[in-house]
């Protein structure tokens, strides 16, 4: 019986509910965001309740990551990026962990969906554009202008940066959504491989399935990684327009 | 593929943005502020430790400049010490050694002295003695031819040759 690699990803409805005619049934992915939270939320709300001058294993762990996603902001956006520390901070550890429990064999990648990218990814988007006109007015439309631009590109400018705008909550989505699946298409690939070549030749594909899992984890931490580089960084773009207030007009 | 099947969007949407809302609020309200009190904690106590490191060196090495400088003023002074003693003793066994060439000086002077007197007496003796006996001799051998002048003649002849002999 041949599998279709992309079965892992589907979705069935295990207690149907929905409020005013809209259609919030359990499903798995919905159970794995549920365990995502509780476990991220006992797991550092144990490590921040230690409190101990010498920490302990847990406490040191989730200090690495407080004080590596600390890095990251004071590195893209400075002291004052702080303010959105618990924000980024949380959008790291939802998509880690999802990322993460979502390489366990049978368990689902939340992130796999594109709906459930596609949401962090408008947040993000929409927070870095509301910050900026809050921040600077009109003039946040300067963004469209690159510094320096002359008054006769601006027609071929305008245009190009509304895109590369667009594309930014887009690419940001669609980066994370097609990593864990195409992460998880090989892994079922190899392993469809594996089971199908019996034990003569299905050790193959089998040390590889393991090999790529041991690579997912990584992608795992990369993928969450690049998705709060990049927020930091739009956040960034949004606080400090071209690196300055003043812009060229 | 099955992540595009548009039935199962509301769902998840409504169930992402509650999940991430809980999980937002919980870390907000009761995980950060821990973690990051600690590690703010944590800085400040490093930064102190090093700082007090840095004062206690500073202690630590003017507590030695100090104990160098006393050890060598005791070595001077220790050497002053010596050389006093020495000096001392030195001047101890001059006097010394003085007082007792004197003692033995004057003990020696005292014995030449009292063997001088002895002998003097001695002769003395000798000689009243040496003169009574040549008297009384003379006296036997010239007994009624001699008169009293010629007696101290005699005698006194007698004791010139005495004296003569003797010194």
């Amino acid at each position: 019986m041949e599998e279709s690699p992309l079965h892992a990803f589907e979705l069935h409805n295990y207690i149907p509910l929905s409020i005013g005619g809209m259609d919030i049934s359990i499903n798995k992915a919905v159970i794995l965001m549920w365990i995502v939270v509780a476990l991220a939320a006992v797991l550092m709300i144990m490590a921040g309740s230690a409190r101990r001058l010498v920490p302990g294993k847990l406490q040191n762990l989730a200090e690495m990551l407080v004080d590596f996603i600390r890095g990251i902001i004071l590195d893209t956006m400075g002291k004052d990026g702080m303010r959105f520390f618990p924000l980024i901070a949380s959008l790291f550890i939802f998509i880690l962990f999802c990322n993460l429990l979502g390489l366990i064999p049978g368990s689902y990648t939340v992130t796999s969906q594109i709906v459930v990218t596609a949401v962090f990814a408008c947040l993000v988007y929409g927070l870095s554009l509301v910050m900026g006109f809050i921040l600077h007015g009109a003039k946040f439309l300067g963004i469209l202008v690159p510094p320096g631009t002359p008054g006769w590109l601006l027609p071929l400018m305008i245009p190009i940066e509304l895109i590369s705008q667009l594309a930014r909550p887009i690419s940001l989505a669609v980066r994370l959504f097609a990593n864990m699946t195409a992460g998880h298409v090989i892994l079922g690939v190899l392993f469809g491989l594996a089971i199908s070549g019996g034990v003569l030749i299905g050790w193959l594909p089998f040390a590889f399935t393991i090999a790529m899992n041991g690579l997912e984890v990584g992608i795992a931490f990369i993928q969450a990684y690049i998705f709060t580089v990049l927020t930091c960084v739009y956040l960034g773009d949004a606080f400090h327009l071209h690196g300055h207030d003043d812009h060229a007009h | 593929m099955p992540q595009f099947e548009s039935s199962f969007f509301s769902s998840l949407i409504f169930w992402e943005v509650i999940s991430f809302g809980i999980l937002f609020f919980v870390l907000y309200k009761f995980a950060f502020p821990g973690i990051l009190g600690i590690l703010e904690e944590r800085e400040k106590k490093i930064k102190d430790s090093l700082d007090q490191a840095e004062r206690h060196r500073a202690d630590a090495e003017r507590a030695l400049k100090e104990y160098e400088a006393k050890l060598s003023a005791a070595a001077k002074e220790a050497e002053g010490l010596l050389a006093a003693a020495k000096e001392r003793a030195q001047r101890l066994l001059d006097e010394n050694e003085q007082r007792l060439t004197a003692e033995a000086e004057r003990i020696k002077g005292d014995a030449t002295r009292e063997i001088d007197h002895e002998r003097r007496k001695a002769v003395q003796e000798i000689r009243n003695q040496t003169t009574e006996l040549a008297l009384l001799v003379a006296e036997k051998v010239v007994q009624r031819s001699l008169t009293d002048a010629d007696h101290r003649k005699f005698a006194d002849e007698a004791l010139e040759a005495l004296s003569k002999a003797h010194s």
